[in-house]
């Protein structure tokens, strides 16, 4: 196991990709609290699901875009098993609409939950990463659309594209403790937040997508656990872009 | 503690924060230009420190980087004044400012971090 008696923090983790990737760092041996905002009964499912398969999950509710939560979670982790080796910040969420009709509330909330929010669980593990282990790995769950955006993104696009600048920044000063950042990029992935443009677009994406298909939670999920494993040890403030291809700008032949 | 005790106790702690060699560390050592202290360095040094001694060390207190930033009363066409000369002495009690007197450069100012301040600076936190 790659991760074993590791402890991980993922947000965002009932669901989807978070889902995904609080399964599979469970797999390796990582205890994993995952943080939820409403979803309680897949939070219940997943920590039963993640206990059958011989694993450690728990779920602690709370709100990633609330300062408070991440200091809260932080500490209720620490007092649980003493450490974090590896942070996941993965929630997100998406207010589409036309520019000329965006109200604040829109952007506001992209902003908050998908950049503050990384914010503040990167602030909150710090000391411990930094200061108290000198080891950690930091992973934030980015997206292509920070570079090759679709009309009715402004506020997503806008978040995504200041994560990938927070990791780069936040990589050249943590790097001298041991504690790398990166970011994952996926494309369309298959989860209930792309269901309305799947719906729309799905047989048009999969044509543009080099690999011929759509990507699935698990496809991000690798790419999560090669970041957070000991492979990955040389690799800091990069931007991984998982997206079958998508972002190559092929034509379709 | 003696201050020879505090001595070997902060040396240890400046090996492992900085990792540099044990008799890198003397007395006279600068953080900056000794040891090649950056600046991140200094917020883990005041955590070993608060961790090692049991003593609390507010923001600022030991290496109050941020005095002068951007104030022209504390110092002017690159050195400090004798306003800022009585603002070191009150915010660095600890601090040997005899010869930084003589020749107040402002960019000299990292001198003042070495690691007899650091001792002197726990000495006076312990009591």
């Amino acid at each position: 196991m790659l991760l074993k008696d590791q402890v991980a923090i993922v947000t965002g983790g009932s669901r989807g990709i978070g889902r995904a990737v609080v399964e599979a760092l469970a797999r390796e041996g990582a205890k994993v609290a995952f943080v939820y905002k409403g979803s309680e009964q897949a939070a219940k499912d997943l920590e039963a699901h993640v206990a059958s398969a011989g694993g450690t999950a728990k779920a602690y509710q709370g709100d990633v875009a609330d300062p408070e939560a991440a200091k809260r979670i932080v500490a209720g982790v620490l007092a649980d098993w003493g450490r974090v080796d590896i942070l996941v910040n993965n929630a997100g969420v998406i207010r589409d609409g036309l520019f000329v009709r965006m109200e604040p509330d829109a952007w506001r909330t992209v902003l908050s939950t998908n950049l503050d929010g990384a914010f503040y669980f990167c602030r909150a593990v710090a000391d411990q990463m930094v200061f108290k282990q000198r080891s950690g790995r930091i992973v934030n769950v980015s997206s292509v659309a920070a570079e090759h955006t679709n009309p009715g993104q402004t506020n997503y696009a806008a978040s995504k594209g200041a994560v990938n600048a927070f990791t780069r920044a936040l990589a050249t000063e943590v790097g001298g403790r041991g504690v790398t950042v990166n970011a994952v990029a996926p494309g369309f992935i298959e989860t209930d937040m792309s269901e309305a443009v799947r719906n729309k677009a799905g047989d048009l994406i999969k044509k543009a997508v080099p690999l011929k298909r759509l990507g699935k939670p698990e496809d991000i999920a690798g790419v999560v656990l090669f970041l957070c494993s000991p492979a990955a040890a040389y690799v800091t403030g990069q931007v991984i872009t998982v997206d079958g291809g998508l972002s190559l700008g092929a034509a379709v032949a | 503690m003696t201050q020879d005790e505090i001595f070997e106790k902060v040396r240890q702690q400046l090996v492992d924060a900085l990792s540099v060699d044990e008799d890198e560390v003397t007395p006279q050592a600068r953080l900056q230009g000794d040891l090649n202290a950056e600046s991140i360095d200094f917020l883990d040094i005041v955590f070993r420190l608060e961790r090692e001694f049991g003593i609390k060390i507010d923001r600022n207190e030991l290496f109050p980087e941020s005095i002068f930033q951007g104030d022209p009363d504390f110092v002017q066409d690159g050195k400090v004044t004798a306003k800022g000369l009585s603002e070191l002495k009150t915010r660095m009690p600890y601090a040997e400012l005899a010869a930084f007197e003589k020749n107040p450069e402002f960019e000299n100012i990292g001198d003042l971090f070495t690691v007899d301040l650091i001792v002197r600076y726990v000495q006076s936190k312990l009591g």
